[in-house]
């Protein structure tokens, strides 16, 4: 839609094998949880909201001004805001041949 | 069990139609929207069905059984504390996998349950095929299907829980990996003699080892060091098994048996994009969504005034005319005035407040079942940061629109107390329903409609103001949002005529009869003078400072009451009709009047939800940050219309 404007450092592919974090992530790319990081609350809550280490999750959107980011349980089927703060604490690596 | 009514709960994650399916049940009781997060508290109704009485409760949704926020809390309270005879665990069919790590959560628990794979109708919209009797099999209780909003199935359930009660099955818990049961069985044979065990001491060991640094450890840690130790030394044993702590291995556990019967019982056959997903790709984009907002809140404004304006000078004539055979018939006897209050009184509902109450219920029941609230929290989430807020408080904002308490209600989503406050106290500035209709008879009806829109504006630009100097006050550290985005569903007409239906009901038993008990009253106290006494106390305020005729300072009294009341009582106290009121003040005393009255003080039902919520204090904060509020900014307009 409209052609995204993502900052151009940020549109480059995630390295196969290469672990960064949800901010990082081209748009729409199908990507594998590697890790969750940050406070143990945030993990947890995390955690409870269906969002596992192993699980495929997508990029869908990102709100202007430094807004949250969208994000996509494709193994669950759920959709979540995160802050960018919070988006930043999961890692996440290319989901290596899925399609 | 309490005087032999059985009670039922119904828990499940947020949003997967507890509340929906609770009022198809029990009559409209529940509030419900397409948030997750809508129900804060519990709400209990008997129910009879086949000459039986049943208690059922409705309770806040939760992700899991180690809650997080303050209404999720409620859920572990009512299960621990009032024992129920069963549990009716709601499931969003469309989230089946998700939500059954909160099932395999509840099953330990042991106690007799039903699950509900609520939704069928999304779940087929978006392709999965439920194996029902397999989902039985696998959890080992019985499995109903419902919608909620079509009332299908729920007899079905009914009979359910019926025979449920009578068979008492009590289920038991998932089984884990081996390694992981092994140290489960451990902590239950090194429990403690006097270690509370809730529920059982399967599920009270598991929750022991989940309960690394929560509330559970320190007190396991200042009761009994040696169990401590042993505690410590399984959880890192778990936790060795995956390189995790051991509250993650063991969500991980329940989060791929979740999987494996979702695997198990379902077929996912590849569902075509809907116009639906499209609207939503839309309205949540990252450029066109702002103005879809700006649209749709602009649109809702038009709708509500050019339904409301037409309607309202239709149904003020007869009033007008009941009015002035009163005053032919009686002059200006004590009677006559009585009367001419409650006509007053009575019409001004009627005709002033019903065609804008309406169709202002009417589209806010239409967003929040669509599922646009979690939507302008995401879109807005950037902004509210900006005012020392964030995307979470927006539902209440857009709730306030409504009324008031309900949005202050809501606040209990909010995970910190700073946050609640600063929206608590944001909310009364919210112009809701009562004030839109004041926005809307007055100024609208009277000015023109840009000018009510710009007065909106203008409106949330004080709010934002505000926010400010809040941000200042109350040191900003607000978490991150994390918030579920629910799927846009097709408001059902069903559930929004409940909940217009709900609130009119509201509406005539409580705040009509004030505002026409207030009306007649102030024809009574007018008529012995006495509100010259009120106007002269206030006259400093209402003359000196607003520039306002002296006899609107009666108004004001009431307006706490009602914010409406200020507007009718407006008329009587200038003794002037709808259509002469611009015959007597100005175009800025009218500008000034309603910003004040919109702004002074939150109503009696708004004050008193504070008080309960968040206490004397806050509450006692709110009302002079209106006051101030409400007299700088009157006092700048009368300041700028005079430059012109
Ligand atoms: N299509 C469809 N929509 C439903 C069904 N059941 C409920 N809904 C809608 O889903 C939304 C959420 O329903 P609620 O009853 O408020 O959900 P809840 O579980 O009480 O949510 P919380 O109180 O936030 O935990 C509402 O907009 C309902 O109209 C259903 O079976 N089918
Ligand atoms: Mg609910």
């Amino acid at each position: 839609m409209f052609g995204k404007k993502n900052n151009n450092q940020r549109i480059d592919p995630v390295p196969p094998g290469g672990l960064c974090s949800l901010t990082e992530v081209p748009e729409g790319e199908v990507l594998k949880i590697v890790e969750i990081r940050g406070s143990q609350g945030l993990h947890r809550r995390l955690l409870a909201l269906g969002f596992h280490p192993g699980d495929l999750v997508t990029l869908e959107n990102e709100a202007l001004m430094n807004g949250p980011v969208l994000v996509k349980n494709l193994t669950m089927g759920s959709r979540v805001a995160l802050g960018r703060g919070i988006a930043q604490k999961i890692m996440v690596e290319v989901a290596a041949g899925d399609e | 069990m309490n005087d032999g009514v059985p009670v039922i709960v119904f828990i499940g994650q947020p949003n997967c139609g507890k509340s929906t399916l609770f009022n198809s049940i029990a009559g409209y009781k529940a509030q419900t929207s397409n948030f997750p997060g809508t129900t804060v508290t519990h709400v209990h109704s008997e129910v009879l069905w086949k000459g039986e009485i049943y208690s059922i409760v409705d309770l806040p949704g939760t992700y899991s059984l180690s809650p997080h926020e303050p209404q999720e809390k409620v859920v572990l309270t009512h299960i621990f504390k009032e024992k129920p005879d069963l549990i009716v665990n709601v499931i969003d069919a469309s989230l089946l996998s998700r939500s059954l790590e909160l099932t395999l959560e509840l099953l330990e628990l042991e106690y007799p349950m039903i699950v509900v794979l609520n939704m069928m109708d999304l779940a087929r919209k978006k392709g999965i095929v439920i194996n029902v009797e397999e989902v039985e099999r696998k959890l080992g209780v019985p499995v109903v299907k419902t919608v909620a909003t079509r009332g299908f199935g729920t007899d079905n359930l009914m009979a359910t829980i019926e025979k449920a009660l009578k068979l008492k099955i009590r289920p038991t818990g998932p089984h884990y990996s081996r390694e992981v049961e092994k140290r489960i069985a451990e902590v239950m044979d090194i429990l403690p003699e006097d270690f509370p065990v809730v529920a059982n001491k399967r599920f009270t060991a598991i929750k022991a080892i989940e309960g690394e640094m929560l509330a559970v450890d320190k007190f396991i840690s200042e009761h009994n060091l040696a169990f401590k130790r042993e505690l410590d030394r399984r959880r890192q044993e778990i936790s060795a098994l995956r390189d995790a702590p051991a509250y993650e291995v063991i969500s991980a556990e329940r989060h791929h048996l979740a999987l494996k019967i979702f695997e198990d019982c379902c077929r996912v056959t590849r569902p075509k994009i809907s116009a639906i997903d499209k609207l939503d790709n839309l309205i949540m984009d990252p450029v066109l969504g702002y103005f879809f907002l700006l649209l749709i809140f602009a649109g809702m404004f038009y709708l509500i005034f050019k339904v409301g304006s037409p309607l309202e000078s239709w149904l003020l004539q007869p009033w007008e005319t009941i009015k002035s055979t009163i005053e032919n018939q009686f002059g200006h006897s004590l009677l006559a005035e009585l009367l001419i209050g409650l006509v007053q009184g009575i019409g001004g509902g009627i005709a002033i407040v019903f065609p804008y109450f309406i169709p202002l219920l009417f589209l806010m029941g239409f967003l929040e079942d669509a599922g646009y609230l979690a939507r302008a929290s995401f879109l807005l989430d950037a902004f509210m940061h900006r005012l020392g807020l964030h995307g979470k408080s927006v539902p209440m904002f857009i709730l306030g629109f409504g009324c008031n308490v309900p949005a202050i209600m809501a606040t209990r989503i909010l995970e910190s107390r700073r946050d609640r406050i600063v929206t608590a106290l944001l909310i009364p500035f919210v112009p809701c329903a009562a004030r839109t209709t004041i926005i809307l008879a007055l100024i609208a009806f009277l000015l023109g409609p840009w000018w009510a829109l710009g007065f909106y504006f203008f409106n949330f630009f004080v709010i934002a103001i505000l926010a400010l100097i809040l941000k200042r006050w109350f040191k900003y550290d607000s978490p991150g949002l994390i918030l579920e985005i629910p799927s846009l569903k097709v408001p059902s007409l069903k559930s929004i005529w409940q909940k217009i239906y709900f609130n009119l009901k509201e509406f005539v038993s409580f705040a009509w009869p004030i505002l026409i008990a207030g009306s007649v009253l102030l024809s009574f106290l007018s008529y012995l003078r006495f509100d010259r006494v009120i106007n002269a106390v206030l006259s400093p305020l209402v003359t000196g400072l607003l520039g306002l005729p002296q006899s609107l300072g009666v108004t004001l009294i009431f307006g706490f009451l009602r914010k409406e009341l200020s507007l009718l009582m407006m008329f009587q106290a200038l003794g002037v009709g709808y259509g002469q009121l611009m015959a007597v003040i100005t175009k800025t005393q009218l500008l000034t009047f309603v910003t004040f009255v919109t702004f002074f003080i939150p109503c009696l039902s708004t004050l008193s939800i504070l008080w309960k919520e968040l206490g004397k204090k806050v509450a006692i904060m709110s009302v002079a940050l209106n006051l101030s509020a409400a007299v700088v900014v009157s006092w700048l307009i009368r300041l700028v219309s005079s430059l012109f």
